[in-house]
């Protein structure tokens, strides 16, 4: 149970206007004073709780029969709301159907909402005048996507962490989580590993082989895939960093006034070179008509997912079958992509550039200059003479192994890369072991916890220097540096990360949705999907549009395949660009194709996981888990004639079931005019799409424009909550708890009252007290147990 | 594959017969090809395949007990193996149950599948404890180069929730080094061929030697630099960082070992690229790789997550367009189990090509089968009901002359799985009184 003191109201107030004067408040000590409970409402406990509990409850939960081992009798005192713990997880089992079980009568209804909403209410007044508490970040490894951004910016490395490094587990619907991310051994070889290659390529102090390298793919040995007539693709590892030939083969030949195309060649979705190719014969005389192409370029190391293509191609759409399309008197293809290098590359790496900023071979001075200067921006805070000495003994080491000072400094950049000072985002604490005592981060701490929130990547120097000289925590700097970050295209991190995984638009890559079912289901629509996902977000945040056009903007983002896919006319062209929506089809997240496929099944929409998603993800009320034994659908009530809509109505008929399928399920059926990949039905199957409802707050809705409309009408102060929830859990890295709760509830207001603007919400997280301070940490018996046992299992 | 003309430097690893090429992962590191002159005899090895959802058991049991006379239709492609296996009924997770915290039970039974503990139903703090096969790679992983190897098929869950406030930790993983450390299984074949057969960069004796230094170096000084550091923070942090030091020492065991043992290895398969697209051949590359790991003894120990708990995955091999997970929740209706049933003797049929594997590798008198206990099993029985009592449980393998395969073994109602897990760590050398919820090891099961 939170602590509370007379004074924590008073503290309270004043908190709602100034961050500074919050950290003052934490700064004080807590509980000093004995500890006065908060008086609750003890004439509503009786009237709304204790006649349940006392009647339905303890009947079994009491001393002498102990069902489940719990005893419920002392809780029949509104005193006992003090044990927060307890009573959340009563109100948990009461919520959520679970209890009282079947077979116990039930209480009607209203009684049992009124009990929930007594509690609730008891609890956000609790929440309301507690002392104002920061927190505590756990120790963050970084994780696969900070891992390469922070390699990209400290270096100019591109590195594909997210092929090299184990997938990152998740907490909250984040992977940026202190608590969860954790490092296995496993880890620990790829991140040594990953030091050598990194520092490796850098520095490429270490010398290309004397003769290049020729590998072929072709369509022979099927080491080169058709996507469809005039598009190739091949997975080519890229050996080492540096200058490629790559030839492209083009067997056979079209009609005598065919016209010349043009061939892009994509490397992980990039275009990277356009040629001209001449499709016509060329009149040569031959067997087997065929030329090639060969483009020089710039190949970086790693597994790469090459794609050649033949661009706008006419021709191809007059071709309707496979032997028409291969046979090399009617057709020209491409047939295989051969790579010859590396060469030595003419251009500076950009990466040495930025290691080497002075010249090595000068002497010791600008060898310790170059050392420093990696380590203090790798480690995100000034380093000390002793840590710089430490890391100068290894370029020592490699001088006595008779290497290059270079191949030295590469040496010791691998070792910062393993070091805990550049894995994890550690925060120190004055008092680590004192949970009362909360402090102000220090300037550099806030640095990086900025920059990861924004970036997914270290500080640069414009707020390392700020912070090194203590000014970037002042208010009015502080603001203009989130200013200039969400400026910078860095933030696009934010969109893909954070709305990424807020909106389970990464999950797009793990459906299978089925290909009987849904043949206009590609790669190609599945990143076009993905693309106006994050355009349309990037877009709200750059441009601070109101929060609300989340759930109903009259604009998205299209290009012309997904236009299509949409039935919007008007679009042509590949790029994606802002299309103002003229029918109430569509507009906003929910409408959304990435929205709407990540939420269904891969043959069929699900009205229940898509109304579980609304209220997770944009109503923020999850609904309970389901009771441990979910009674199945009546098999004999339901037949599989009969639509959808009416097997869940009948499963509902199980009041157990109807209390969070009522508000789950109508809002799914909300969204029952798109299908399980997004695509606007009126139809399913043989059974007319039937999208009306009610909502628990009584508003009801016929077709799916209005349900948006009801939404954004009459829920927004709670959508932006569930979005200050969100983005709060994103940007410290950790789940929130009840005392967080003013936090939340204080930045809903500030935002709503300004117009929902989407950055005024992250400059109010960036401006709250948790974001700027935290406090020690309790020893518990837990923490002690899991210590040794770890240790013992450490030197085993 | 994609062919390479001219290779003076970057040689592939086939065809280069006993050249010493294969510089592995932690490429000073050459393991030994162990064949029959492994100390001390053959080594006993076990691996675990998990497949999720439960299974139609109906199709899985037989209706009788003693010597298998006709398969249940699960397990008809062990057909040829038939002697070599040993199924084993009425094993029980208690762990896995409710008890008291509700929903949830994908997430717990594989939080607790190895662990023999309930887990702790959180989104953030992890907790379950220590694996058996972690005991088991504790004491006896010194001898090998990898104490054990953690794989799978199915990339951990990106965003969202997993089951009902479990973290998706309790279902992307199946071993767990201690308490709030699941280890993550390895998906790509491509990294574990490297891992195990090196990148195929040749490098010199004195290159290696140097690496090798360094390497030890490195870590060295990390290890000591995080010592200095920990005084200064929080118990939670702390533990942190105890994670990330205990696992530099593991790295750091590997290169001792490898040291010692400095012999190549001959993969005989071609190096992947990648993921395939098709289950069974990602299977078979995987599978592959771990006859070959067992045989030159790399490791003693896999554990292998076919797909992750509570998986959506649709079987279009099987022309089932619907998920794994749904299909599971079949409401009895004849159409829905059929196809479960199809995908549970899928499963089945992929284990049966690495049973042949395992059984065509010749170690010494026998085969690598016989030396091995392989099992394979489930968190749940009944998938729709969510039970957690009669636990599929097959065991390919005699387990180094000690089970007597061949038949079906019923064993008392709710005896705990962990006795299984007993009985096995004591095949591997491992004795202890008691392991999760454990009430002796298993009896009946030997050739004795």
């Amino acid at each position: 149970m939170a602590q509370l003191t007379e004074q924590t109201s008073k503290l309270a107030c004043l908190i709602l206007f100034s961050a500074a004067f919050a950290l003052a408040a934490a700064d004080a000590p807590r509980s000093q004073q004995p500890r006065k409970p908060a008086s609750p409402d003890a004439a509503g406990f009786d009237a709304n709780v204790k006649p349940i509990l006392k009647t339905t409850c303890s009947a079994c939960h009491n001393a002498t029969l102990n069902s489940g081992g719990v005893n419920l009798v002392p809780y029949l005192d509104s005193g006992t709301l003090n044990d927060r713990a307890s009573w959340e997880k009563i109100l948990q089992k009461i919520e959520s159907g679970e209890m009282p079980p079947k077979g116990i009568a039930r209480p009607a209804p209203e009684k049992i909402a009124a009990l929930v909403s007594y509690l609730h209410s008891e609890f956000e007044k609790v929440d309301a005048a507690a002392k104002p508490d920061p927190g505590r970040v756990t120790a963050k490894r970084l994780n696969r996507n900070e891992y390469r951004n922070t390699i990209r910016d400290l270096l100019a490395v591109e590195f594909r962490a997210e092929k090299e490094l184990p997938t990152d587990d998740s907490g909250y619907g984040f992977d940026n989580i202190g608590d969860v991310l954790s490092v296995s051994p496993i880890l620990m070889e790829r991140y040594l590993n990953a030091a050598e290659t990194i520092a490796s390529r850098a520095l490429g102090a270490d010398p290309l082989p004397k003769k290049p390298i020729e590998s072929t793919a072709d369509l022979k040995t099927r080491t080169l895939r058709r996507l469809d007539y005039s598009t190739v693709e091949a997975t080519h590892r890229v050996d080492f960093d540096g200058e490629y030939a790559v030839r492209f083969g083009f067997p056979g030949e079209r009609a005598k006034d065919a016209k010349p195309v043009k061939m892009g060649f994509f490397m992980d979705g990039h275009l990277l070179k356009t040629i001209d190719v001449e499709t016509k014969p060329s009149k040569l005389v031959y067997f087997s008509p065929f030329s090639d192409g060969e483009v020089r370029v710039y190949l970086p190391e790693g597994d790469h997912v090459f794609r050649a293509a033949f661009l706008n191609d006419d021709f191809v759409k007059t071709i309707t079958n496979d032997k028409d399309a291969y046979s090399d008197k009617k057709n020209k293809y491409i047939g295989s992509i051969t790579f010859v290098g590396p060469f030595p590359s003419k251009v500076e790496k950009a990466s040495r550039k930025k290691i080497l900023i002075c010249d090595p071979a000068s002497g010791q001075k600008c060898v310790e200059r170059i050392v420093t200067n990696l380590a203090h921006h790798a480690f995100r805070r000034p380093v000390t003479k002793s840590e710089v000495a430490a890391y100068m003994k290894f370029v020592g080491e490699a001088k006595g192994q008779g290497q290059s000072v270079e191949q030295g400094i590469q040496l010791a950049l691998e070792a910062m890369l393993v070091s805990p000072d550049f894995l994890f985002r550690m925060e120190r604490d004055p008092n680590p072991l004192d949970a009362t005592k909360a402090h102000r981060l220090a300037d550099t701490e806030l640095a990086t916890r900025l920059s990861y929130f924004l970036w997914s990547s270290m500080p640069d120097d414009e707020l390392l220097s700020l912070a090194e000289t203590s000014r970037l925590h002042e208010p009015a700097i502080l603001d203009a540096q989130v200013k200039r970050m969400l400026t910078d295209k860095k933030a696009a991190a934010f969109a893909d990360n954070f709305a990424g995984q807020w909106l389970e638009v990464r999950n797009l890559d793990s459906i299978m949705p089925d290909p009987d079912k849904f043949p206009e289901w590609t790669p190609e629509l599945k990143e076009d999907l993905r693309t106006e996902t994050r355009m349309f977000f990037e877009y709200v945040l750059t441009q601070n549009r109101p929060i609300s056009e989340m759930i109903n903007a009259k604009y998205t983002f299209l290009n012309e395949s997904l236009a299509k896919f949409y039935g919007i006319d008007g679009v042509k062209g590949p790029d994606f660009r802002k299309v103002d929506l003229t029918t109430d089809q569509r507009g906003g997240i929910l409408t959304q194709g990435a929205v709407l496929a990540v939420s269904s099944y891969p043959n069929r929409t699900s009205p229940t996981i898509r109304g579980k998603y609304v209220l997770s993800n944009v109503l923020g009320t999850p609904p309970p888990p389901p009771p441990p034994d979910v009674p199945a659908l009546d098999v004999s009530k339901v037949g599989s004639d009969i639509s959808l809509r009416k097997q869940l109505e009948a499963h509902r008929s199980n009041p157990v079931c109807a209390s969070c399928h009522s508000k789950m399920d109508v809002l799914g059926f909300g969204l029952e005019n798109y299908n399980a990949i997004g695509k606007w039905r009126t139809m399913d199957g043989k059974f007319p799409v039937d999208v009306g409802g009610t909502m628990p707050n009584g508003k009801s809705f016929q077709t799916a424009a209005e349900m948006r409309a009801v939404l954004e009408g009459n829920s927004m102060p709670q959508i932006t909550r569930c979005l200050t929830e969100k983005v709060m859990t994103y940007a410290l890295g950790r789940g929130m708890q009840s005392y967080d709760n003013r936090t939340i509830n204080q930045i809903t207001k500030t935002v709503d009252d300004d117009g929902q603007h989407f950055q005024t919400l992250i400059y109010e997280v960036v401006r709250s007290l948790p974001f700027q301070s935290r406090r020690g940490e309790a020893v518990t018996t837990l923490h002690k147990e899991t210590t040794s046992k770890t240790k013992e299992i450490a030197s085993k | 594959m994609i062919t390479k003309k001219t290779l003076p430097r970057r040689t592939f690893l086939r065809g280069m017969g006993s050249a010493a090429v294969a510089l592995p992962f932690l490429d000073a590191m050459s393991p030994a090809f162990a064949s029959s002159t492994i100390p001390g005899g053959a080594p006993v090895r076990m691996a675990f395949f998990y497949v999720p959802n439960g299974m139609i058991m109906d199709s899985w049991n037989p209706s009788y007990e003693g010597k298998f006379q006709e398969l249940p239709r699960s397990l008809k492609p062990l057909e040829p193996f038939k002697d070599d296996i040993l199924q084993i009924g009425n094993l029980t997770h208690n762990t896995g149950r409710a008890l008291l915290d509700g929903a949830g039970d994908h997430g717990r039974c594989c939080g607790s599948y190895l662990t023999g503990v309930q887990v702790k139903k959180s989104l953030t703090e992890i907790k379950g404890s220590i694996s058996f096969d972690q005991i088991v790679a504790n004491e006896i992983g010194k001898q090998t180069r990898f104490p054990s190897l953690e794989l799978g098929m199915e990339d951990a869950r990106q965003a969202g929730d997993c089951d009902s406030g479990y973290s998706c930790a309790y279902t992307n993983n199946l071993a767990w080094r201690g308490e709030s450390q699941p280890l993550p299984p390895m998906l790509d074949p491509r990294a574990l061929f490297e891992r195990l057969f090196g990148t195929g960069q040749p490098m010199t004796a004195e290159e290696r030697k140097r690496q090798t230094m360094y390497r030890r170096s490195i870590l060295d000084f990390v290890t000591e630099s995080t010592h200095k550091l920990e005084s200064s923070l929080g118990p939670t942090d702390r533990r942190k960082l105890d994670e990330y030091l205990s696992a530099i020492r593991q790295v750091e065991r590997q290169i001792e070992r490898a040291e010692k043992d400095t012999r190549p290895i001959e993969p005989g398969i071609d190096k992947p690229y990648g993921i395939p697209a098709d289950f069974s051949e990602h299977f078979k590359l995987m599978s592959d790789m771990i006859a070959i790991a067992f045989q030159a003894d790399q490791t003693r120990i896999v554990t292998f997550l076919m797909t992750r708990e509570g998986s959506s995955r649709p079987y279009r091999e099987l022309d089932i367009p619907d998920g794994h997970h749904p299909l599971t929740h079949h409401r009895n209706l004849p159409d829905l189990m059929e196809k479960v049933r199809r995908i549970n003797e899928y499963h089945v049929r992929q284990f049966a090509g690495f049973i042949e594997k395992m059984k065509a590798t010749k170690e010494g008198d026998g085969t690598l089968l016989d030396n091995s206990m392989l099992v394979y099993g489930a968190g749940l029985s009944d998938g729709n009901a969510h039970l957690h009592e009669d636990l599929p449980t097959l065991i390919a393998g005699k387990g180094g002359n000690y089970f007597k395969t061949g038949r079906r073994v019923v064993v008392r109602r709710e005896t705990p799985m962990c006795n299984l897990f007993l009985t096995m760590m004591d095949r591997m050398g491992v004795h202890t009184e008691k392991f999760g919820d454990s009430t002796g090891q298993l009896q009946g099961l030997d050739l004795g």
